[in-house]
Formats: C-alpha cells, structure tokens, sequence
C-alpha cells in the first residue's frame, strides 16, 4: 500500500514537474509570429539578415520579414509609425527622434563596431585634409558620413561653408559623381565606400577611428542601434526575447563562421565574396553577452551616444541633446 | 450668409483662416496630436523666427526662388514661340504632337537621372529639372490658347490683305495673351511643385533642400515651415504676375 502510494506521489510529482515544464514553455511562446524588421544592405543588418537565411530566428518560432529601407531615417518614421517592429538603424537618426520627442521606440543593443569600412575618399590631387580648401566635398547630410566630414573639418580648422562646397549627394551617387570629377571627395560607407576606393586614382582620406569621438571613447560617428517599437515590446514580451536569441546567434555566427556567412550576405549586399569577406575582417561584432556593460551597466555606449548627442547640438544640426538613456528598453538587453 | 462685398469676403477668408489656425493649435496643445507628426502653428512660427534670426529662411528662400524663375522663365521663352507656332500650323502640330504627348506626363523628378548625367551636380542641373517639369504642360496651355483664336478674325485679316507676319502680331498674338498669361499663372505654380526634385540632389540650400533635410532629422516644424514658404512665395509672386499682366494687357482690366 505504502509502495503504491509513494508510486502514486512519484507520478504525481513528475506531472507536476512536466505540467510545469509545458507551463513554461508555453509561457515562452513568442506570442506574435511574425516579426517586421527594417534593414538595407549596411552592415548593421547583417546579423539579421543571417538569422533569416540560415533560420535562426524559426528555431525560436518566429518568421522575421526583411523590409528594406534607403535610409535610417525612413526607417525609423516607419517604426514610430507601427509599419515595423523591429529595426537596426543609425544612431543619428534615432538620436534626431529622440530630440524631436518620440517616445515610441526604445533601444536594446548595439550589434557592431565599425570604423574602417567609413570614410572620406578623395582623388589623387588631395592628399591631406588641408588639401580639402577650396574643393568640393560630397556627403549624405544627417548621416554618420556627414558627422564625420563636419569633425573631421573642425578637427583641421575648416570651416565647411567657407572653406570648401560641402554638398549633399546620396553614397550611391558618388561613385558616378567621383568618376566625372564632379566631386574632388566624398564621405561613404559600404558597401559604396569599397566600390569608391576601387576606383582608379582614389584613395582613403581618413577613415572613422579619425573621429573625435573615436579617439575618446572608440564611438564611431554614427553606431549601430537596435530599437524596438515601444507598443510592440509592452504587448509580445516573448517575441521580443524570441527575436534577441535568433539575432544574437546570428551575431554569434557572424564572429565564429564568417565564410559561411559571408555565402548568404553576398545576395543582400552584391558584393563579391572576396570584398565580402573583407569587410566582415573590418568589422568588430559585439555578442549578446556583452551587450548589458554597454546599454545598461555601466553604459559605456549610452554615454557615448549622449556626447554624440551634444556633439549634434554643438553642429547645429538638432536643437537639443535628449537623455539617451531614457530611451534603454532594458527588459530586451540580452 | 450672403457676400455682397468684397471687404466682406476678405473679412470672411480671414476669420476662416483664423479658426483653422486656433483649432490647429487648440488640438496640439491639448495633446491631440504628437508634435512628431503634426508641430503646432506656434512651433512652426517659433521655428520662423529662430531661421529667420540666423539668416537661413532668407537664403533657402531665395535660393529656390532663383532656381524656379530661371528654369521657368527659360520654359516660357521657349514655349511660347513655339506653342504659338505649333498652334497656328496644322502641320507641325501634327508632327510634334506625339512627342509632346510622350514628355507632357513625366514627373519632374523622372528627370533627375538623365539631367544628372547630362549637365552634374550643377545649378543648370536644377534649372533643368524646373524646365522639363514645366515645359511641356505650357506648350500645351500656348498651344490652345493659339488655336482658341477665332479663324473668321484671321480670314477677315488675311482678305484685308494682311501678311501671315500681320496676321500672327495683330490677330494671334493679341488674341491669344491672355489666355497665355493665364496659363502662365498656372504653370508658375507647377514650377514650384519642381523645387523639391530639383533640390533632391547635391543642394545645399533652397526650400526643397530644407524640407528633405528637415525630414532627415525628424523636425516636422522645419518641413512644414518649408511648405508654408513655398505657398507665401507663390503666393507673392502671383500678386507680382498680376500686376505684370495688367500693364502688359490693359484691355483685360
């Protein structure tokens, strides 16, 4: 009889135990299946776009849609707006937002650092900063290439209206612009910044570890963030965690097979695998274990991103510095 | 209510006017709306008023406005001979027709590519994206206005014994001014419709340029403040247009 009941108790308890188990898993279920993320061909999506290919965001059942945007700051007008969930974008855009008051996204990480795949290309006439007076100089204005030419300028004593003819001209536009000799230089990222230095007769001017900011704290002119709408986070908790465990395998991936990696990137970037290759040499990836000492504790990437803000202010380019961290969705650091 | 007057009219479009802009601002302020999507009209008059200070509102201002009178009034020289001659010849008419027809719906901002590589980052570039948008919609207001000419006054003039030169400065061109200009008034506007294209590539300044960049950095009151100058500008230059027309056309007044 005792036997019998210790039985019963054993069989009792287990159910419990797996009762428990299933309980949790199904806790965990992200509760939205489909994700909507927001990328283009810039490094910063590559682990997203790695997730995808090689399915790891389906191994933590989710199904995550690539949307592809020119530039961060549409992206970004589409997330507050609700046309995406999820987005990697540059930090000048999402910072310009912050200034403006939107309070409907957060940021959870930052996937990369990158300072040698961004830079000023000049022809051969040009071989030092100082060379720039009197030239003209392209960038995307309100892009990292733009912050970039402006403290690299100031860094020189330049002053971009006087000095030299700062234009706006789109990365894409510039290898056509560079070639006409329409433009003596120009600011560009990859995977253009690669197509622009394998022109004949360009070479690298400088490139983002010239950065002031670099120097002091190795914060590129325009860092990587993830962000999240706001909405989205509140109401798919496990979702979110879903899609945090794909990227960062995907990160992880990125950091331990690059050439498998690289196979898949090359459909989203057209690059060749072997400037493919070397850009991912360039790149630094930042794995989901270390992401809490840089957005939470002690938040090296947020203070950072403040000085980036005040630098934004000081340029006249927003009106006011907002307190990034405000802005840390820390339930979604990994 | 019946308007009888005109100071009643304005006095009616004022106080229109006003309500939209107070209701505008009450919906704002009580939290209605974010100012990320919709500034109030405050922000923006704020925004004014700190641009106009550092000197910007002015340059971006003018700097479109040059772009938009060259590249139309470019357009208009152009047109004009040419939509009266194509309006007063069959033959031709019927020779270009179909190319006109072909230009006459392109967007001004279809151009950037091809004017990119034909004439760079330059200014031309900008007064060609003004042309080609506002082209070929004149040619066409010229062209109707030509041929809305009654044929009896030109047949009358011909059996008078005047030449086809007589015919086209006493009888077509006359005749045919007024509706020109009016439609000229019309284009003006559509010109400016093309400073946004024509500022979308290598500008570094001019309303269009302000807008786009504006949008860049998320500040609504910026890219609102553009739009609002674009409407004042016109809005000042149709007022210029008019008092132009009523010298050049005294018999309309």
């Amino acid at each position: 009889m005792k036997g019998l009941f210790r039985k019963t108790l054993c069989v009792l308890a287990g159910a419990v135990l797996l009762l428990g188990s299933v309980s949790v898993q199904a806790n965990e279920t992200p509760e939205k299946v489909t994700v909507i993320y927001g990328g283009s061909s810039w490094l910063g999506h590559y682990p997203a776009w790695v997730g995808i290919e090689k399915g790891l965001f389906q191994k933590h059942g989710l199904g995550v849609l690539f949307q592809n945007f020119y530039a961060s700051s549409g992206r970004m007008g589409s997330l507050v707006a609700g046309d995406l969930d999820v987005a990697s974008t540059g930090s000048i855009s999402a910072i310009a937002l912050m200034a403006a008051g939107s309070k409907g996204f957060m940021a959870f990480a930052t996937p990369d650092s990158y300072a040698t795949v961004e830079g000023i290309i000049a022809n051969e006439n040009i071989k030092t900063i100082a060379d720039l007076k009197g030239k003209r100089i392209a960038a995307p204005f309100a892009s990292s290439a733009h912050v970039l030419v402006l403290d690299i300028l100031e860094q020189h004593g330049l002053d971009p209206e006087k000095d030299l003819t700062l234009l706006n001209l789109k990365v894409n536009e510039m290898p056509a612009a560079m070639g006409s000799g329409e433009i003596d230089a120009c600011a560009a990222w990859t995977p253009h910044f690669n197509k622009l230095l394998n022109m004949p007769g360009n070479h690298l001017l400088v490139d983002d570890t010239e950065f002031s900011l670099y120097k002091k704290y190795k914060l590129g002119p325009g860092p990587d963030l993830l962000v999240v709408r706001k909405e989205f986070a509140q109401k798919y908790p496990n979702t979110c965690k879903a899609f945090v465990k794909g990227y960062f395998e995907a990160v992880d991936m990125l950091i331990n097979d690059p050439e498998e990696s690289a196979k898949v990137l090359v459909k989203l970037t057209n690059l060749s695998m072997e400037d493919q290759m070397t850009v991912l040499q360039d790149i630094s990836w930042i794995p989901g274990q270390e992401q809490r000492a840089l957005m939470v504790d002690p938040g090296d990437f947020v203070t950072g991103m403040q000085q980036l803000a005040e630098f934004l202010v000081k340029h006249k380019q927003i009106d006011n510095a907002p307190a990034v961290n405000e802005w840390i969705e820390e339930s979604m650091v990994p | 209510m019946e308007i009888n007057t005109p100071s009643k009219s304005l006095a009616v479009s004022i106080a229109s006017l006003v309500i939209f802009i107070t209701t505008w601002e009450l919906i704002c302020r009580l939290g209605f709306i974010e100012p990320l999507f919709l500034p109030a009209p405050s922000q923006i008059l704020s925004r004014a008023v700190k641009m106009i200070e550092n000197g910007q509102l002015i340059s971006h201002t003018l700097a479109s406005t040059r772009r938009v009178m060259v590249g139309f009034f470019v357009s208009s020289m152009v047109a004009i001979p040419f939509g009266i001659f194509l309006g007063s010849s069959r033959f031709f008419m019927a020779v270009f027709d179909p190319i006109i027809s072909l230009l006459r719906p392109l967007p001004s901002m279809s151009w950037i590519p091809l004017s990119l590589l034909w004439l760079g980052i330059t200014e031309t570039q900008k007064y060609s994206i003004v042309f080609m948008g506002s082209f070929a919609p004149s040619l066409l207001y010229i062209i109707e206005a030509t041929k809305s000419i009654d044929p009896l006054l030109i047949r009358a003039a011909r059996n008078l014994g005047a030449s086809k030169l007589d015919v086209m400065k006493e009888v077509i061109l006359p005749g045919s001014l007024p509706q020109i200009i009016a439609g000229l008034k019309v284009m003006l506007g559509i010109a400016w419709t093309c400073i946004i294209s024509a500022e979308l590539v290598a500008a570094r300044e001019g309303l269009g340029f302000m807008i786009m960049n504006g949008k860049e950095y998320f500040q609504t009151d910026t890219v609102l403040l553009g739009m609002v100058m674009i409407s004042i500008t016109v809005m000042v230059i149709d007022v210029v247009f008019r008092k132009f027309e009523r010298r050049l056309l005294p018999w309309t007044r």
